[in-house]
């Protein structure tokens, strides 16, 4: 649950900072946007009033020029008032922008005519004359006629409403005129119409919703455009030269934003898929990390499960320590080693009514299918062997089973034996095993018909073969994961290097621990291929009558002769020359082999072969070898005969064979006699 | 293991009765060890009814042997059953004494 949580925080955490990120880039984007924007709106802005500026300059240029260039004719005219009339005229007619014009006198100027100023005004196609010099206008109070004398120049008036003309906005440029002297004496204009300023101005709309305004010198209003903007605005201005007016443009910023507005709206769009598609993205990849803990859980599940595989499969063999003293005619043992946790290969070993039913086999493949087949054979096995004395028998059935239900087309080779125990007695049936190796004075393969495998082929009989074992032969079974052993440099164990570790005959046990040595030194750093299993059966081939352990003391020696008796008995054995050689050599061992007064014991066993008795006394003295005393010379005087060296002299002539042997701290002395 | 010891004369008869094994072979002995002073005159060892012979029944044997042979006088071993018989045999006991059967 822990887990749990932290990974839905990391997640979060995760998606929080990507959309942060995502965010921060879209922003810094916007500002430079908006300053770019910013930039162009102003450039737009102030184009658009330059345009407008260089327009109004124009007209008022062609104003000012009128005037201008009619000033000297003003001046001429100075002496002779009444032709300034005329003068006007010209200015009218020759400027198609100016619309009206005077030349006003100064007043006192002329003393015939205290306030003089005929104006001349468009009227349709042609010109009217009327005169300003009137009481109600007062023209020497107008602005048009102050200021050019006030500043001794050119002058653009305020803008006004015509009220006489329609109510057309106007303005007028008037300049003083000076006389020949010096002295001024009018004031000379040119009125020109405002009203295509509307459309100069209208057309200046850079932006919908934009509004633009001209502004007079005295700050009022000339023309505007549509009401003014609403929210934030961006506010542009610009004089125009010569006139003193003021053009500005205010621009809303929504219109100046609008498309960076839209822009950030995609972006947002595209930022919130964005983390969406994370989302889905961390989501999923924590799902594959749960697929994958799964895996690794069911991963774990499976190493397990061999593991039980593998110790359920080695609990179906039997083991050494199963070997219980019901096993006294032999001396077995058996190793498995499986190339994986399961294998393949089995062995099997089974005592009834006096024979020991054996068997070794090798599945075709490794691994889980085979240990399968491997379980199933074994228990074929043991159901037959319940049963079936035969060899053949046992085989021809468990092929038959083991044919039926192949549907996967494997095999196993197989070897199985019944060992008569009294006799010696071993038939066998081989299923395309590799022979057996048998040990007596030689080591030799057993001969074996090669046949089929098992669940090859349905309704096989196989061929029972048979054979005697001496006591003390003994069988060496494998599968060929020992022949074919291989090493770094693939080669491989072989027959030779098998038959050479036999050689030096050993316990079974310590003959498969030899054997296992020889091939983990051949082996070395390679991995085991294959599965390999030994099965070494020792038949001793006889029945151990029993065994007696005395103190060193003589007067146990009836214990011992009680013993041999009833061991020769048992053996059909006339048991007083028997009795003899035990009770000489046992002397000997109570005698000699401990210091005096030290306490030791002496184990004699006897044991019933089917042609001898074998006697074997053990004790843990000092190393003492009876059989190296020089027999004494029987043709001697008796006076001459030495008292003692008698015993192991009688032993020597009673028994067929005396060996003794040095065991680790142990005298053992064997003695044989046949029957 | 039973030792009768009979002496008629220069005759002494020794009859050992049982098993003459290692166990009681210091203790027969003991008891045939008189004899050996008698060893100058015929000494009888009666196996009619001696069971068994260890070597060290055969060294108190040997004994009475040297014995008789260092005095001059005469050892008979009367009555062997066939395994002691084979075991005096086996040592070449047969060709040190007189033997004498039924």
């Amino acid at each position: 649950m822990r887990e749990r949580l932290r990974q839905i925080f990391s997640g979060i955490l995760l998606l929080v900072v990507a959309a942060a990120m995502l965010e921060g880039t879209a922003l810094i984007q916007m500002f430079f946007s908006q300053k770019g924007l910013r930039n162009e709106a102003s450039l737009r802005a102030e184009s658009e009033m330059e345009t407008a500026g260089v327009k109004i300059l124009d007209i008022a240029n062609q104003a000012e020029a009128a005037v201008r260039n009619s000033e000297w004719i003003a001046q001429w005219c100075m002496a002779f008032p009444d032709s300034l009339v005329s003068v006007s005229r010209r200015i009218v007619e020759d400027n198609p922008v100016v619309v009206g014009s005077t030349v006003a006198l100064v007043p006192g100027y002329d003393r015939k005519r205290p306030l003089f100023s005929p104006y001349v005004c468009r009227d349709g196609d042609g010109l009217a004359v009327s005169s300003l010099a009137t009481e109600e206008y007062d023209y020497p109070s107008q602005e048009w006629f102050v200021k050019p004398l006030e500043v001794n120049g050119g002058y653009w008036s305020e803008p006004y409403l015509d009220e006489g003309g329609g109510n057309i906005l106007m303005t007028t440029y008037s300049m003083p005129v000076t006389d020949y002297e010096g002295r001024q004496a009018a004031v000379i204009t040119a009125d020109i119409s405002l009203d295509w300023l509307s459309d100069l101005i209208a057309d200046m709309e850079v932006y919908p919703g934009a509004q633009a305004i001209l502004y007079s010198r005295g700050g009022e209003v000339m023309v505007q455009t549509g009401p003014a903007p609403e929210g934030k605005t961006t506010h542009f201005s610009s004089r125009v030269e010569r006139t003193g007016w003021m053009m500005s443009i205010t621009i809303p910023d929504k219109e100046i934003f609008g498309s960076i507005r839209r822009i950030a709206i995609y972006i947002t769009l595209l930022q919130l898929i964005g983390v969406i598609l994370l989302a889905v993205i961390i989501r999923s990849a924590s799902k594959s990390e749960k697929k994958y803990q799964k895996i690794h859980k069911a991963q774990e599940r499976m190493e397990g499960d061999l593991k039980i595989a593998s110790s359920i499969q080695m609990s179906m063999i039997p083991k050494a320590d199963t070997i219980g003293p019901e096993y006294k005619e032999l001396d077995i043992a058996a190793s498995i080693l499986p190339a994986k946790e399961v294998g393949g290969d089995l062995y099997d070993f089974f005592l009834r009514n006096g024979r020991l039913y054996f068997c070794i086999g090798d599945v075709s493949g490794k691994g889980i299918p085979a240990s399968l087949v491997m379980a199933v054979t074994r228990s074929s096995f043991r159901t037959l062997v319940a049963r079936e004395s035969s060899p053949a028998a046992i085989v021809t059935a468990m092929n038959d089973g083991l044919a039926e239900m192949n549907e996967n087309n494997m095999f196993v080779t197989f070897f199985c034996g019944v060992l008569d125990l009294d006799s010696g007695r071993l038939r066998y049936c081989n299923a395309g095993h590799n022979a057996p190796l048998i040990l007596t004075d030689a080591i030799r393969q057993l001969p074996v018909q090669p046949n089929l495998p098992l669940a090859v082929i349905r309704g096989m009989s196989f061929p029972e073969q048979e054979t005697v074992l001496k006591p003390d032969d003994a069988l060496f079974l494998f599968t060929d994961g020992l022949t074919e052993a291989e090493n770094i440099d693939h080669e491989l164990f072989g027959d030779a290097r098998v038959a050479a570790a036999l050689r030096c005959r050993r316990t079974a046990e310590n003959h498969l621990k030899a054997m296992t040595e020889a091939v983990s030194a051949f082996v070395g750093d390679a991995p085991q291929s294959d599965d390999l299993t030994m099965l070494f059966i020792h038949y001793l081939g006889t029945e151990i009558s029993g065994s007696i352990t005395l103190r060193n003391d003589i007067a146990d020696l009836p214990l011992l002769s009680e013993f041999v008796r009833k061991t020769a008995g048992e053996a059909g054995m006339d048991g007083a020359s028997i009795e003899l050689a035990l009770e000489e050599a046992v002397t000997n061992v109570m005698q000699y082999a401990y210091p005096a007064g030290v306490q030791g014991s002496v184990e004699v066993s006897a044991s019933i072969e089917p042609e001898s008795v074998r006697f074997t006394v053990a004790d843990e003295g000092n190393p003492f070898d009876p059989t190296a005393a020089p027999d004494p010379d029987v043709s001697l005087s008796a006076e001459d005969r030495p008292i003692g060296g008698l015993g192991i002299f009688l032993v020597r002539q009673i028994m067929d064979s005396v060996a003794y042997a040095r065991e680790g701290n142990r005298n053992i002395l064997t003695m044989i006699k046949k029957r | 293991m039973e030792v009768k010891i009979v002496t008629e004369g220069t005759t002494t008869t020794v009859s050992f009765i049982g098993r003459l094994d290692t166990p009681v072979s210091q203790e027969v002995a003991a008891k045939v060890e008189p004899v050996l002073e008698k060893a100058d005159g015929i000494i009888v060892l009666d196996c009619k009814e001696m069971s068994y012979i260890s070597s060290s029944g055969l060294r108190i044997f040997l004994t009475v042997r040297k014995a008789a042979a260092a005095k001059g006088g005469r050892v008979i071993v009367r009555d062997m059953n066939p395994d002691i018989r084979n075991v005096f045999m086996m040592t070449g006991f047969l060709n040190l004494f007189e033997i004498q059967e039924g």
